[in-house]
């Protein structure tokens, strides 16, 4: 076949001919193993990228054996939520919503969420988050996590006590930014642990900590705290850290967790420190890039994934939601690259799950 | 879009072992092949046929484990996961609460 | 006898360093021993920024370090500039910069603002959930040559468009270029509202609004 049919990482479509298609699988493959200072993939597994693309059909799939567990974060605003949650307003209440992706989008796990989904407001209607998960775990088979985004940014004025580095970095004032993301991690920390125990008290399964360090190092260096408290308190409580971005953000860069630097982390690193604080899952994020084309991020992608595979001792859960893990920045995500994206992540980069 | 992606690599959930597995992952931070493994050891059967709905359907029942189907009679619920932990061997937080709230 | 090469690799390795005092250092030297203050700065200085913010993009240098560094070039640049003869001018362009109005991310568009100041364009940021209002009454009052505006969420990029058919109804598109940036704005986001520019992170933004402003 000399021309093939694929997407750009915004999904547009676009036409590349096999060659092209090669150059961008070894030129995403390299780029990620330049920036994590990782292998590349090998030949073999760069041939194997090439027939997923070369495969014409809308839908790609793994063989029978090869299916991984796939977990759901976000609970049910996929379904009720708006557009900045990407869900399709569908009315419907959030037993419902648990309900129908256990009995009709076969989830393995399924979450429940709060509708704001960050920590920080759980905890005035933690009550409520309590009781509704309490009568969802009576009705449902499935193992149900209760989720949220640390979303240390939540911490900072104008929304919470301490002051926003965002505005006092510009005015060169580092120490007092350093100082307010130490005191913001403090109080974070703090409160994911009392949102975690009082779930738990009603027999939740696991906590979910979404799109951890979104806020950068001192957002990670909070999770980090609040898992490794969680887990010496409550150790059958399962713990997953699921990421925001492929690095860590080195926004106060001189925090540190297990002796290490947590700014400018990559996936194989950031999982390193999610087991030493105790993490039962890990869930790795690489972000496309809306410039290159499907090839280069899902390579890309893929050799991050890859290697924090097979470095951790955990089981991984790759992201492949919108706009990461290879899949297109764009709201309603093509199912042509959902689906290689999911084929190539088991068959190549061997993950535990999505 | 996560259907597109159950339906290119998903275990499928409580349709086959998908849940099972998934327990393994949570309770014991074991690695997929490894509580797949476990998992199909515990069912008596085949790791391929873990994501085998026709196997699947059949075993969900005879162990009375939940089905995707709604069946009256069958486990659903909490009644389904304390046979699951049970045939496990793991411990569910919400079935110890339960068991410790109902004094059983 | 000073060297040339030698006082422009300094100049970089002193802004890659964040050494305030040797930048300070190295551009006392350039101005006694006679080179080009110009030279200095983009051929020095400029480049170790350059390559700093690129490191800062893989993740390999941190913010912090990025305000210090441009701190030292800041400094630096005020030394050559007492030194050059003819009249330079002091800012390469005056940019208003903003997060749109419904949304309160402003992590990205905060570095992109430090690095404009860094490359000497004159900054008004506008915070974040800015009134769109607020960007046309500001780029008025300073005579703006750029508006960049940053929107993460889907619901709130629509402002960027709005914010291009505000600038037509004051008469002032003409007159500025605009660029957009933001996690789910893209290129083609750009074409479709008819922005100039799009930036996929701070190193391009800078990039873009330079070859914008010519």
């Amino acid at each position: 076949m000399k021309e093939i049919l694929t997407r750009m990482g915004d999904g547009e479509r676009v036409t590349m001919s096999v060659s092209q298609v090669k150059e961008d699988l070894e030129a995403g493959t390299r780029d990620a193993a330049d920036r994590g200072k990782i292998p590349e993939l090998t030949a073999a597994e760069l041939e194997q990228l090439l027939e997923i693309f070369q495969d014409q059909n809308r839908i790609v799939g793994v063989s029978p054996g090869e299916e991984v567990v796939l977990t759901h974060d976000i609970g049910t605003l996929r379904l009720m939520g708006d557009q900045a949650n990407s869900g399709v307003g569908i009315p419907l209440s959030r037993m419902q919503g648990i309900l129908i992706h256990e009995r009709a989008f076969a989830a393995d796990t399924m979450e429940l969420g709060h509708i704001d989904y960050s920590f920080k407001p759980i905890k005035p209607v933690i009550s409520m988050e309590m009781q509704e998960y309490e009568l969802a775990s009576l009705v449902t088979i499935v193992p149900l996590f209760y989720g949220a985004m640390p979303n240390l940014g939540t911490y900072f004025r104008p929304d919470g006590p301490f002051g926003n580095p965002s505005d006092l970095l510009p005015q060169g004032k580092i120490r007092e930014a350093r100082e307010a993301q130490e005191g913001a991690a403090e109080h974070a920390a703090r409160d994911m642990f009392y949102i975690s125990n009082k779930l738990y008290s009603v027999g939740c399964d696991g906590i979910n900590f979404d799109t951890t360090a979104a806020a950068g190092d001192a957002d990670f260096y909070a999770t980090l705290n609040a898992v490794a408290e969680i887990k010496k308190a409550m150790p059958s409580l399962t713990v997953e850290v699921g990421m925001a971005g492929e690095f860590i953000l080195g926004i106060h860069s001189e925090l540190f967790f297990n002796g290490e630097r947590l700014a400018g982390m990559y996936p194989h690193r950031q999982v390193k420190m999610a087991e030493a604080a105790g993490a039962d899952i890990f869930g790795p994020v690489v972000n496309t890039n809306t410039s290159k084309s499907m090839p280069w991020n899902l390579a890309r992608a893929v050799t991050f994934v890859k290697h924090t595979v097979e470095v951790s001792n955990i089981p991984i859960h790759a992201n492949v939601g919108m706009g990461v893990g290879g899949v297109p920045v764009f709201e309603t995500p093509p199912i042509d690259c959902v689906t290689r994206t999911s084929k190539a992540m088991v068959q190549i980069a061997k993950v535990d799950g999505l | 879009m996560p259907i597109a992606h159950v339906m290119a690599s998903g275990m499928g959930g409580i349709r086959t072992a998908g849940d099972l597995v998934a327990r393994m992952q949570m309770a014991r931070r074991m690695r997929l092949p490894e509580a797949k493994r476990y998992v199909a050891g515990k069912l008596g059967v085949a790791v391929v046929d873990l994501s085998n709905e026709q196997v699947m359907r059949e075993v969900r029942e005879d162990l009375d484990i939940g089905i995707i189907t709604s069946v009256p009679g069958c486990a659903k619920g909490m009644e389904a996961k304390f046979r699951i932990a049970r045939l496990l061997d793991i411990e569910i937080n919400s079935v110890n609460r339960f068991r410790a709230k109902a004094s059983i | 006898m000073v060297d040339k090469k030698e006082i422009l690799r300094r100049a970089a390795k002193s802004v890659l360093e964040a050494d305030q005092e040797e930048a300070e250092r190295v551009a006392r030297e350039a101005v006694e021993a006679g080179i080009d203050p110009f030279l200095v700065i983009n051929e020095g200085f400029s480049k170790g920024m350059a390559e700093a913010g690129e490191l800062f993009e893989r993740g390999e240098l941190y913010l912090p370090h990025l305000i210090v560094a441009s701190e030292g070039m800041v400094s630096a640049i005020s030394i050559l500039e007492a030194a050059m003869t003819q009249k330079k001018e002091k800012k390469t362009g005056v940019a208003v910069i903003g997060t749109i109005e419904g949304d309160i991310h402003d992590i990205g568009k905060g570095i992109v603002a430090t690095m404009l100041r860094v490359y000497g364009f004159e900054v008004h940021d506008l915070g974040r959930d800015v009134p769109l209002k607020n960007f046309v009454e500001t780029a008025k009052k300073v005579n703006a040559d750029i508006i960049g505006s940053s929107a993460l969420m889907t619901t709130t990029m629509t402002g960027q468009k709005t914010l291009e058919q505000e600038l037509k109804k004051a008469g002032l598109r003409d007159k500025v270029k605009t660029m957009v940036g933001g996690a789910v704005v893209t290129q083609r986001w750009a074409n479709k509202i008819g922005a100039d520019a799009y930036a996929e992170n701070a190193i391009e933004a800078i990039a873009k609004a330079r070859e914008l402003l010519g």
